[in-house]
């Protein structure tokens, strides 16, 4: 029996025990709200704080998602002793149904009520979704070093890494259960915003002559890669980021780095602390004459996001992000990474090993 | 032609003329009105009567419509079960204008409306040239004669006077008349409503309507007592105007002396006042006849009045219907869901007129089968008034009352009605049609205070009946899911749904029924005291 399993199945006792005694059933759980987000400083990352919820079914503003709730975990019980996994819209429409005959209400109506109630029921069990087999999208690529066991399907297949071809190793949505890293070899890991970039490396084989992962989230990181990158860190490989020097760029890395506000209640499972922002930076503008050409006007998107950034306690704590931060206000200026191979398209090779040689990072 | 005739010939004509002239000024404008006008007339005098013999009133009232070409055209047939008249007093009662012994008298009556059943009779001899027939069981003889009115010498006439034994037990008159320039109709001004409330003011009274086309409608009797009679008292001098003031001394033939006619014509007035009255208005004769009492010496005393500090009249005289009988009449007639009667104090306006104010809030029930919306019933003295709303002091203070405050959200549009009896001596009518009661502040003032009192009784009828629809609401909604909770609870735990649901149910039941009882009995009346600056 999964740990997951066990928990639901001890919500469920729990409830059942409350109405045995002739009281109304309650959960607790963690307050999701941004007044009950923090950040961590011990551990670097944003997670949910210690104020507690009381979920009552003898509730008349609760009641409805009580009974959703607890609908969720009973369906997902089922998933996991069938063995069977699915998205969340899946679940959701598995719960879309009458009450009765005899009542006009639907036990969901749309699916933003059910992911809601799915990410309550991760935070009052201390679990993940993925523990409850509910998928997520995917989207990020790997190559590199790394042997995978992947049980799946009632088979065991054994992945190498190194042999993806040009398409390298899609990253599935979770990477905890039923996924084994068997062999490790590589020194760092690599993440690069656009697949672009991370098709011109692999063509290269970077990774090859580096000894490093190289990854792509390609653009915004989903949970099963967040999930990969935090274990890979766990196996002590540095990891080196190189993004966009505009606010998008900036805000995936720091959501790999810190968790984001809507998922803090993540906390460190999600986060990799240690995780460091190669480039580009605006320093690299003012060091490499030929970026100086390629250079975008920063749109306000850009300014405004830089600006919330530096009102951040995670960011502003950093001296190097706050003087780059400051020169992005006051150049007004942004510069793509496909810019690194405007001179010759093997310099981004050569810029990522002087940076990493060079420790020219910031935090 | 000599002065003498002219006078003569001027007088035979005034009566006629001066009828004709001030019907409305009698109350006898428009066609509908008339005739209730006319019902009111004969209904009051038979309820009197019977009250005065401790008789209670059975009255029976018909009225068919005699020429259906013509129209217009109508036989009034008023019959009681009172004393009845006897023959020597017949043609006086019914024959002779202002004959009556209502003038200035300080009691409680019914009869300060109209100017009684004489004005029918000349009504009906005016417009259809008929003898008014009437049939007087009184004292084991029963009397029938045509009664008509001399103009010539505003005397009745009775004529073909037909006397015979009456049966055993055998008492009360009936009055049959005829009347043209009159309509019957079923609308709020007509004779139906005028005795279904009066029906409801004077629960004692057993009516039966017989309506044009012999449809018969009958307000049954719900009390079985008379109400106390009320009693004459002497004017309080606040009371008193210049023109009242004169009148009584002209009218006043006992005494020799202004200052003994003063001590035993009004209340409060002792020997010490008038020594006060003295001093205060030495350019008055005290010991003059007050019948030589002329209008400046009468201002001045009046105006003496004011500065006096007088002891309040006494208010025992006033007699209400009654709350419990409002509470079984309003219920016989409407079955409403809540009612709640309030009946103020008496008290004093002008400084020396007594008076008081009962009302009657029902809602919800028999109104809205009845599809009663917003109904005021007004009435004087347990008179209905259906005429001149809009002028009169009732309906105002109704239309200035935050009924929203009280949970009535649109009194127009709701299933609400209210009676408002205002009891008086003396009722401060807006005019001699006696329809509406002037806005004297006094009056409105304990009229919006019994409204309010009234309507907190409503209110927190209302707010409960909310509550208890809530809590069954919320219970509902709860209730709702208990199916698919405990099925999920059981797929969860491992449990039973059946017996988890059972349980789940009980749970429920239990905490609804437990907050009906807290909620109820915690919700304080809300205190609106203050505010009214009530200083009793």
């Amino acid at each position: 029996m999964s740990d997951a399993t066990k928990k639901l199945e001890a919500l469920g006792k729990q409830m059942v025990s409350q109405v045995e005694k002739g009281e109304g059933p309650t959960f607790e759980t963690v307050l999701r709200t941004k007044s009950n987000t923090i950040y961590d400083e011990a551990i670097g990352c944003l997670r949910t704080g210690d104020k507690k919820e009381l979920r009552k079914f003898l509730s008349m503003a609760q009641a409805r998602t009580f009974m959703q709730t607890v609908a969720i975990g009973a369906k997902t019980k089922q998933f996991l002793r069938e063995n069977l996994h699915t998205s969340i819209r899946g679940l959701f429409y598995q719960l879309k149904f009458t009450l009765g005959e005899d009542i006009d209400e639907d036990l969901f109506t749309e699916q933003s009520e059910s992911n809601a109630l799915i990410e309550d029921i991760e935070v009052a069990l201390k679990i993940k979704r993925e523990d409850l087999n509910l998928t997520t999208d995917r989207k990020g690529f790997v190559a590199g070093p790394m042997t995978i066991l992947d049980r799946f399907g009632g088979e065991e297949t054994l992945i190498d890494l190194t042999k993806q071809g040009r398409s390298g190793w899609s990253i599935p949505s979770d990477v905890d259960n039923g996924m084994e890293i068997k062999k490790l070899d590589a020194d760092y890991v690599l993440v690069v915003e656009k697949d672009a970039l991370w098709q011109r490396l692999n063509e290269d084989k970077f990774w090859k002559k580096e000894n490093c992962l190289l990854v792509t989230p390609k653009g915004q990181s989903t949970r099963g890669t967040r999930r990969l990158l935090r274990k890979l860190a766990d196996k002590k490989l540095p990891i080196y980021c190189l993004m966009d020097c505009d606010a998008w760029g900036w805000y995936i890395y720091w959501t790999i780095k810190t968790g984001s506000m809507n998922l803090a209640y993540l906390g460190r499972d999600f986060a990799v602390p240690e995780a460091k922002f190669l480039g580009v930076t605006m320093s690299d503008i003012k060091e490499f004459e030929f970026l100086q050409k390629l250079t975008m006007k920063a749109k306000d998107v850009d300014v405004k996001r830089a600006e919330e950034m530096l009102g951040y306690p995670w960011i502003n704590r950093y001296a190097d992000w706050v003087r780059e931060l400051k020169m992005v206000l006051k150049t007004k200026k942004k510069i793509e990474q496909d810019a690194l191979q405007g001179q010759r398209l093997t310099f981004v090779g050569e810029y990522i090993n002087k940076k990493i040689k060079n420790k020219e990072w910031l935090s | 032609m000599a002065d003498d005739d002219i006078f003569k010939q001027f007088r035979e004509h005034s009566v006629a003329e001066f009828f004709k002239k001030n019907r409305q000024m009698l109350g006898f404008s428009g066609k509908v009105r008339s005739l209730t006008m006319i019902v009111h007339e004969f209904v009051t005098n038979s309820l009197d009567a019977c009250e005065e013999a401790g008789i209670l009133p059975e009255i029976y009232v018909q009225v068919d419509e005699l020429d259906a070409q013509a129209k217009d055209h109508y036989r009034v047939t008023v019959k009681d079960n009172g004393p009845g008249i006897p023959k020597s007093h017949l043609g006086k009662a019914l024959g002779q204008m202002l004959a009556g012994t209502k003038f200035h008298r300080y009691l409680q009556q019914r009869g300060q409306q109209g100017i009684g059943a004489s004005a029918c009779v000349m009504f009906s001899y005016l417009t259809t040239g008929q003898p008014t027939k009437a049939i007087s069981a009184c004292k084991g003889k029963k009397i029938t004669a045509n009664i008509t009115i001399d103009f010539k010498s505003n005397k009745p006439v009775v004529e073909d006077p037909v006397e015979e034994p009456a049966a055993e037990g055998e008492s009360g008159l009936t009055v049959v008349s005829e009347f043209k320039d009159v309509r019957y109709e079923r609308s709020n001004y007509g004779v139906y409503e005028y005795l279904r409330r009066t029906a409801l003011a004077n629960p004692h009274c057993s009516i039966t309507l017989v309506e044009p086309g012999d449809q018969m409608s009958a307000f049954p009797r719900s009390v079985q007592v008379n109400p106390r009679r009320p009693f004459e008292i002497k004017p309080h001098p606040l009371g008193i105007g210049t023109h009242d003031l004169l009148e009584f001394a002209k009218h006043s033939r006992d005494y020799r002396k202004l200052s003994a006619f003063l001590q035993n014509t009004f209340s409060r007035l002792s020997a010490g006042r008038v020594d006060e009255l003295r001093a205060l208005v030495p350019g008055v004769d005290f010991d003059k006849n007050p019948q030589e009492l002329d209008w400046n010496e009468a201002e001045l005393l009046v105006n003496a009045f004011r500065q006096v500090k007088w002891i309040a009249p006494a208010t025992d005289s006033l007699v209400p219907i009654d709350k419990e009988q409002i509470e079984i009449s309003f219920t016989n007639i409407f079955r409403p869901e809540v009612l709640v009667v309030t009946e103020r104090a008496p008290k004093v306006y002008r400084g020396g007129i007594p008076f008081m104010v009962e009302v009657g809030l029902a809602y919800g029930g028999g109104l809205v089968s009845a599809e009663k919306k917003g109904e005021v019933m007004r009435f004087a003295n347990r008179v209905p008034l259906l005429f001149d709303s809009g002028g009169c002091a009732i309906t105002e203070t109704i239309k200035s009352m935050d009924w929203k405050r009280y949970d009535i959200r649109n009194f127009e549009d709701e299933p609400v009605a209210v009676l408002v009896n205002l009891v008086s001596v003396h009722v401060p009518y807006t005019s001699a049609g006696k329809q509406a009661i002037s806005n004297e502040e006094d009056v409105m003032d304990e009229i919006k205070f019994a409204l309010m009192e009234a309507s907190r009784g409503v209110q927190k009828y209302l707010s409960g009946r909310r509550r208890a629809h809530d809590i069954a609401n919320k219970k509902k909604l709860v209730s709702r899911y208990v199916q698919q909770l405990s099925s999920d609870l059981a797929t969860l735990s491992g449990e039973k749904s059946d017996s988890i649901a059972k349980k789940l149910t009980q749970i429920i039941e239990e905490k609804y029924a437990q907050e009906d009882e807290e909620e109820a009995g915690g919700v304080a009346e809300p205190a609106e005291k203050a505010e009214e600056g009530e200083d009793e």
